[in-house]
């Protein structure tokens, strides 16, 4: 939740990375850390395995500086991709303003992340979020490497509400900064809303779903970001399938639709003989190959497509129930045992009342 | 009650007067336990206030790993049937801190070292944490005054702070 300082006069805001393992999350981070003013960045901490890949997040703190009179910071943290770290996925879910979602364009990449798509949708309702009013912003990343979807593609796939998106290829630094602006506008946007600001027409403005808007949202190529952060005016809807707008008479916040299409019905696979080529090795960034072995088995990848449920997510309420289900019949069994008491005492005065007589 | 309804009111919001009362029981705080400094963190991992030797330490780093290291551990304290471990304290060689949830939203954080003891700061926290509770339900109910485009002029400061990428 966004905190308000009026003493520190600050406005903290916290913004999580969101997407498949290797989709780039932790790179964005480095790359915003590289290329931030010092003065306004702060040291990135990384809470990783020993072969680079996220345990339970990456976190950077950025001070934008001063709007309004109040100094606005972000903090921004990433997830752990990997299927199997869902529990520690949700818990940096915890108290979120904003989340970028990182998506891996290649081709072979479509069924991660429809299911890390799936599961920021599972993983916000577990948090008690009503996943349409928390802002999401969408980047397709490792635009450099062959062999990867149209953004028109993506944009039907993952986001076929057509909020705001962002080509990038992160470890370059290309659509970084981009994507960073749409998801700060959005979320600040979010905070005047919430606090009855003054309406903004700009909230209606391309971009954003679910207003009447006559132009379409699309993909924002690198470098093109316009200074509201959507999308820009030229770029096409990508698909007849997406919903009619609902009409909106004020500004309205970005919803998130969780309506991923199924990557068997939407997502456009091509057979590939002899499996999928090797990545060109000048495209990607420099992680250790080897680091792939480290990922825990995820059966759920080779399974039907269908929401994941890890089981650390499950065990949580189930745990919770057993034990108030104990407790609870701990109670009854006291209360018994009280009654028992009361009417052996009753039975055994009267006796003594009747033996006295 | 919808679900953005109940993050509104769960919000963090706190006011000057808030925070000169909680700085000063902080000081009162450090000044009969010896701890080194204390900070009162929200659930969240932002820093809301500090107090006592600091300058040395990422405070921003060391609040966003204990708001972590919090959830992390309620999760744990849930799969053993209780809703949260309420005080954790991590022991070190020299340093230590303890940890305490006041009023379900923030955290306070003490660290100190071997000049005094675990008991002499847990004794105090207690008590601490009670007043503080008071600070924030005081003023729950309070809406902040915004009255500005942050989002608009948010972008434009990004715009300038990474101009020309």
């Amino acid at each position: 939740m966004v905190q308000i300082n009026f003493a520190a006069r600050e406005i903290n805001c916290k913004v999580v990375y969101y997407g498949p393992g290797r989709s780039g999350k932790t790179t964005n981070l480095e790359q915003i850390h590289a290329t931030s003013p010092k003065p306004c960045v702060g040291e990135m901490v990384s809470i990783a395995t020993e072969t680079d890949r996220t345990l339970f997040f990456d976190f950077l703190p950025l001070d934008i500086g001063k709007v309004a009179g109040m100094q606005v910071r972000f903090q921004l943290y990433t997830v752990p991709g990997q299927v199997y770290y869902n529990a520690t996925r949700k818990l940096v879910l915890q108290g979120v303003d904003g989340v970028i979602f990182v998506a891996d364009s290649q081709r072979s990449m479509m069924e991660e992340n429809t299911e890390s798509l799936l599961n920021l949708y599972d993983n916000l309702k577990e948090n008690g979020y009503d996943a349409d009013s928390i802002p999401v912003a969408f980047q397709w990343n490792k635009r450099d490497l062959p062999d990867i979807l149209s953004t028109d593609e993506l944009q039907r796939v993952l986001n076929p509400k057509g909020l705001p998106a962002s080509e990038a290829v992160a470890f370059k630094g290309i659509g970084v900064i981009d994507t960073l602006k749409s998801i700060a506008g959005l979320v600040l946007d979010r905070l005047m809303k919430e606090y009855g600001g003054a309406a903004k027409d700009r909230q209606a403005a391309p971009g954003r779903p679910g207003t009447p808007a006559p132009a379409p949202p699309a993909t924002t190529a690198p470098g093109q970001a316009s200074p509201t952060g959507a999308a820009p005016p030229q770029a096409q809807r990508p698909t007849s399938s997406q919903p009619a707008a609902p009409p909106a008479s004020g500004p309205q916040p970005a919803p998130f639709s969780p309506e991923v299409h199924r990557p068997a019905a939407a997502v456009p696979t091509q057979p590939k003989p002899g499996g999928p080529p090797p990545s060109p090795v000048v495209a990607q960034p420099p992680k250790p190959v080897i680091a792939v072995e480290a990922k825990p088995p995820a059966p759920q990848r080779t399974a039907a497509p269908s929401r994941p449920e890890p089981a650390p997510a499950r065990a949580i309420p189930h745990a919770a129930q057993k034990g108030r289900g104990k407790a609870d019949r701990n109670k009854w069994v006291l209360w018994i045992i009280i009654g028992s008491v009361v009417v052996i005492t009753a039975l055994v005065y009267v006796l003594i009342t009747v033996m006295s007589n | 009650m919808k679900d953005a309804e109940k993050l509104r009111r769960r919000r963090l919001v706190f006011y000057e007067n808030d925070i000169k009362d909680i700085n000063a029981t902080l000081e009162g705080l450090l000044k009969v336990s010896k701890a080194k400094a204390a900070l009162l963190i929200d659930i969240d991992g932002h820093l809301v206030t500090k107090r006592g030797e600091t300058a040395s330490i990422d405070i921003t780093s060391v609040a966003a790993l204990v708001a972590g290291s919090f959830a992390s551990t309620k999760q744990v304290a849930t799969l053993l049937g209780e809703p949260e471990f309420s005080v954790l304290f991590h022991q070190g060689k020299q340093e230590s801190i303890h940890i305490s949830l006041i009023a379900e939203r923030t955290m306070l954080v003490i660290m100190f070292d071997d000049s005094t003891t675990i008991g002499m700061v847990r004794l105090y926290a207690n008590e601490v944490s009670r007043k503080i509770e008071d600070v924030l339900n005081r003023n729950a109910s309070t809406e902040p005054e915004l009255s500005s485009d942050l989002g608009g002029e948010a972008k434009n400061k990004l715009e300038d702070l990474f101009k020309g990428q």
